[in-house]
């Protein structure tokens, strides 16, 4: 990512540095973090390379792993079943760890049911398998108002449910995250597991849109 | 409702509260953002502020500044509180220690916006 | 020595170790209003809906996680669904449209005990 980064692969510093290449002063909650974070180093409640570690950690989850386990469980039904059986396992079968305490749960859409994630106390979101959500999910609009009105919330992200469609909104506010099996769209028969995947977007997988293809287009 | 409401209602149980549109921001983490998530998970995993208590420690923050303080401006000061409060760190040190990091930057023009 | 063994082939669970409730039970959300950190939103506080499953294994009551007790008082967490027209009277949607949410087992209770 950084220089900062790169530099640190090199060896095994078992302090941190500040950044070697700085053009601007940190801001003062920068220097808050830097600072708590070394006395807690110094006093080795934690060492620094743990921190270096779960950076690591956190660069490699993105929504292409969702998509990954998405593509799956539209080609393979026993490991669908198994994934809606258990959501944290069936991941782990494809190899992505949960580096948290959370449980996972996989919503299926279907024809009858749309299934939407909000959390209303806080930011919970299925991050070992999405990566870090986008600010908006976090926002006061989305949160508020997910819960109340959750058809009018969709109609602002351009997804219209029909009236006999179920809608199912899950606040998350524990141990279990949520994330959303769109339902794969028609025309995609001949596409392969890679090919689905890309079509697979992390709002699908919060259930704000649907998965679209457009033959034309691809 | 007189004042208890603000006692009886977290700030951040906002769940069915008015609220505008939705604008759909977002953006990549600035370094110390994502070295604040990395510390968040590391305490958490230690045990020495497990999630929970971080969101009481966010929520404790009160009204004006949760509405105020970014996300992780948020996580940062509530950690440090916590960290008081658990006689882990004092203010002092905390203070001294930032000085100290703001110390190796004297040769940088401050360009922060404030 | 016949206690004992009577102990040994009549074992009692401890308060917790079994869930209270099973999939599919009418439940109700307290009414309490705790002050200081609740992961109840307040929101579906006195709402009736049904147990759609038990979450498996006990965790511990995050009310109680949030000040630092991670040993603390161990529980069932249960998916909960709750119909919109029940937590909202003017809701606009489906009468089928629902809520899911976890809540702990110490914020439910029995319907019929109300």
């Amino acid at each position: 990512m950084s220089e900062q980064h790169d530099h640190d692969h090199d060896h095994d510093h078992d302090h941190d540095h500040a950044p070697i290449t700085v053009d601007e002063k940190p801001g003062y909650f920068d220097l808050m973090e830097t600072a708590v974070r070394e006395l807690l180093i110094e006093r080795k409640l934690f060492g620094a390379d743990e921190i270096r570690r779960q950076i690591e950690v956190l660069d490699s989850r993105t929504p292409a792993l969702g998509a990954k386990v998405v593509a799956r469980a539209w080609t393979d039904a026993d490991f669908k079943s198994r994934l809606l059986e258990n959501g944290r396992t069936g991941c782990e079968e494809l190899g992505i760890t949960f580096y948290d305490d959370t449980q996972l749960i996989v919503l299926e859409n279907t024809p009858a049911v749309h299934n939407l994630i909000v959390c209303t106390l806080c930011s919970c979101y299925p991050r070992p398998v999405l990566g870090l959500p986008p600010d908006w999910y976090k926002l006061k609009p989305y949160r508020a108002r997910a819960v109340y009105e959750p058809r009018a919330v969709l109609e602002e992200f351009g997804t219209s449910i029909p009236d006999d469609v179920e809608i199912r909104v899950s606040d998350s506010t524990a141990i279990i995250r949520y994330l959303v099996l769109p339902m794969r769209p028609v025309g995609t028969e001949h596409l392969n597991e890679a090919q689905l995947a890309d079509l697979v977007t992390r709002d699908a997988m919060i259930g704000v849109i649907q998965v679209g293809y457009d033959r034309e287009a691809a | 409702m007189g004042t208890e409401n603000l006692v009886r209602k977290l700030p951040n149980d906002i769940g069915g509260d008015e609220a505008g549109k939705i604008e759909r921001v977002e953006h990549e983490l600035l370094p110390w953002e994502k070295r604040c998530h990395a510390l968040a998970d590391v305490l958490d995993f230690h045990k020495i502020i497990n999630t929970e208590e971080k969101r009481r420690g966010v929520e404790s923050l009160g009204a004006e500044m949760i509405g105020k303080l970014s996300y992780y401006e948020r996580w940062i000061v509530a950690f440090a509180n916590i960290l008081f409060q658990k006689g882990i760190l004092t203010p002092g040190e905390l203070a001294v220690k930032m000085s100290e990091v703001e110390g190796r930057f004297s040769d940088v023009p401050d360009t922060r916006q404030s | 020595m016949s206690a004992t063994l009577k102990k040994l082939t009549a074992v009692v669970p401890a308060d917790g170790e079994v869930p209270l409730f099973k999939e599919g039970d009418a439940v109700v959300i307290a009414t309490r209003s705790p002050i200081g950190h609740y992961r109840m939103p307040t929101y579906l506080r006195g709402k009736s809906g049904n147990i759609e499953a038990v979450i498996p294994g006990r965790a511990v009551d995050n009310e109680e996680e949030g000040y630092g007790r991670n040993a603390g008082s161990k529980g069932y967490y249960y998916r909960v669904a709750i119909p919109m027209t029940e937590i909202w009277p003017d809701y606009i949607g489906s009468a089928n449209d629902g809520l899911r949410i976890e809540i702990f087992e110490n914020w439910l209770e029995n319907p019929t005990d109300v």
